[in-house]
């Protein structure tokens, strides 16, 4: 009984630590975007500036970025989530499953980098290269990539009877995915989502490759202010770029935790 | 006639499965076919569902062809081994899902469903989830799924197979019963020589992949080549020593 109580203590102290590690450079980041001077060997910023918070909410390059990356990285998921999922069933009902699969591996089989430059020209020659759309395009060749691997076992055979059963009954196609099964994949779905989310939010030598350096999502400017010096500006975006996936995390945890 | 089927072929990779089979079932008349499992039962029910075509034959459903037919629109329910239930719906959304596609009207929809489930004994256990029921209790959900629709044609792949003894007979009983309320015509495979006895009005045999029907079961029961006269004789005898013994 007492060492049971014993461990309790012991979790409680670990889980503390764990969280104050995982917090801190959270913490350090949001003390040095509204740091004013900040000299060594002092402790604590000798002020506070808000100049680069102002610019974030004022919609300067830095909230443009924000949205950007947002609506990039949302799209690229919401695509790669849906199409993975319909593109994998159609692969395992198909009798060339394995062959599909493994090209679907492929872009995981090559950095992003290499993988961008035998890309880009393609992307040049269709127009696509230094645009938004182009990047987004990029970034779905893993993540689409992603989903169809994601999803190739969720077609069981017992899933193949369920859905016979469901036309049996009478649904028409439409139905069969409304009823059965997007509901029956509610917690993969999420899953599939957040991680596809999070592989186009870090995405930084694709991005700089086809987006040619005019698609500025957050990742480009974190090394850009990191390498300009700016590190008011640098700590803001890193923030930034932090938050969602925490964010994201945090309202999936309940279905990551039920699957895992 | 409500189901008729006429010289049905199939093969898989030049394996004849089954060959020049033809049946037909009659308005509330349960067909039951008997056979070893691997014998092309299976696949005469998947192609009268709709979910295999057929090389060769046609099917007839109240006089109409329906070989073009999707799945969807043949009214005919198809009850697995296993019960599968639909996991993320509760047992009134598994009972309730044909009507739900039906669009049939919310009112008319929940008295339904309330009566399938007193007549299944499990009014109780409307709002469990299915991974919350015995295997027993799964199946009557899957019966009660499949018959609320009012199907054509109900076919039945060795629903019971996977069930104790005890629980078996509850739903071989449960199925006479729901079968002579509803007058659902239905084709039942098994390969349990008692259970085509005692619920088929007729019975057919299927032997590699030739479907041999019998004008009734006494002349079934009678044929020395199916087995029934032994299992009776096998009874009978058994029977009769231990009545000596005691």
């Amino acid at each position: 009984m007492m060492r049971k109580r014993e461990i309790g203590k012991l979790a409680g102290a670990m889980s503390w630590i764990v969280g104050t590690i995982c917090l801190l450079p959270i913490v350090y980041l949001l003390i040095l975007s509204v740091a004013g001077r900040w000299r060594f060997p002092l402790l604590l910023p000798e002020g506070i500036n808000l100049r680069a918070w102002s610019d974030l909410l004022g919609g300067d390059s830095l909230g443009w970025s924000l949205l950007l990356s947002t609506l990039l990285s949302g799209s690229v998921a919401l695509v790669a989530t849906f199409g993975g999922f319909i593109a994998s069933r159609y692969i395992a009902r198909s009798g060339r499953s394995r062959g599909l699969l493994f090209l679907a591996y492929l872009p995981f089989a090559m950095s992003p980098v290499i993988l961008g430059a035998c890309i880009h020209i393609l992307y040049i020659t269709i127009g696509l290269a230094g645009s938004a759309v182009g990047v987004a395009c990029a970034h779905l060749t893993f993540a689409l990539g992603f989903g169809v691997v994601f999803f190739a076992r969720f077609w069981s055979r017992e899933r193949r009877s369920l859905e016979d059963l469901a036309r049996l009954l009478g649904a028409s196609r439409p139905q069969l995915y409304r009823m059965v099964l997007l509901p029956a994949a509610r917690e993969l779905l999420l899953i599939c989502f957040m991680q596809t989310f999070l592989l186009s939010w870090f995405q930084y030598g694709l991005t700089l490759l086809i987006g040619a350096g005019r698609v500025k999502t957050l990742p480009l400017l974190v090394f850009m202010y990191a390498g300009e010096a700016n590190v008011q500006y640098a700590a803001l975006s890193g923030l930034m770029l932090i938050i969602p996936p925490v964010l994201m995390l945090w309202a999936n945890r309940r279905f990551l935790y039920r699957y895992m | 006639m409500v189901l008729t089927v006429s010289n049905i072929d199939k093969a898989y990779g030049g394996y004849r499965v089954l060959s020049d089979v033809g049946l037909a079932v009659d308005e509330r008349e349960t067909l039951a076919i008997l056979g070893r499992s691997g014998c092309g039962k299976t696949t005469l029910l998947r192609i009268i569902a709709g979910l295999v075509d057929p090389d060769r034959g046609e099917l007839r459903l109240r006089g109409e062809t329906i070989d073009h037919l999707p799945v969807a629109r043949r009214n005919i329910v198809y009850i697995y081994q296993e019960a599968l239930l639909f996991p993320h719906l509760d047992i009134f959304e598994n009972i309730a899902f044909g009507l739900r596609l039906r669009k049939v009207p919310e009112g008319d929809l929940r008295r339904r469903v309330e009566e399938m489930l007193e007549s299944l004994e499990l009014a109780s256990h409307a709002r469990r989830m299915p991974h919350q029921l015995s295997g027993g209790e799964r199946q009557r959900v899957a019966f009660g799924r499949a018959i609320i629709v009012n199907p054509s044609v109900l076919l039945l792949d060795e629903p019971f197979s996977n069930l104790d003894a005890e629980t078996r007979a509850a739903m071989q009983e449960l199925f006479r019963r729901l079968s002579a309320a509803y007058g659902i015509a239905s084709i039942f495979v098994t390969h349990d020589l008692k259970e085509a006895i005692l619920l088929g009005d007729r019975i057919s045999y299927m032997r590699d992949g030739k479907l041999l029907h019998f004008s009734s079961k006494r002349e079934f029961i009678a044929h020395p080549d199916y087995g029934a006269r032994r299992e009776m004789d096998f009874w009978r005898t058994l029977g009769d020593q231990i009545n000596e013994r005691e």
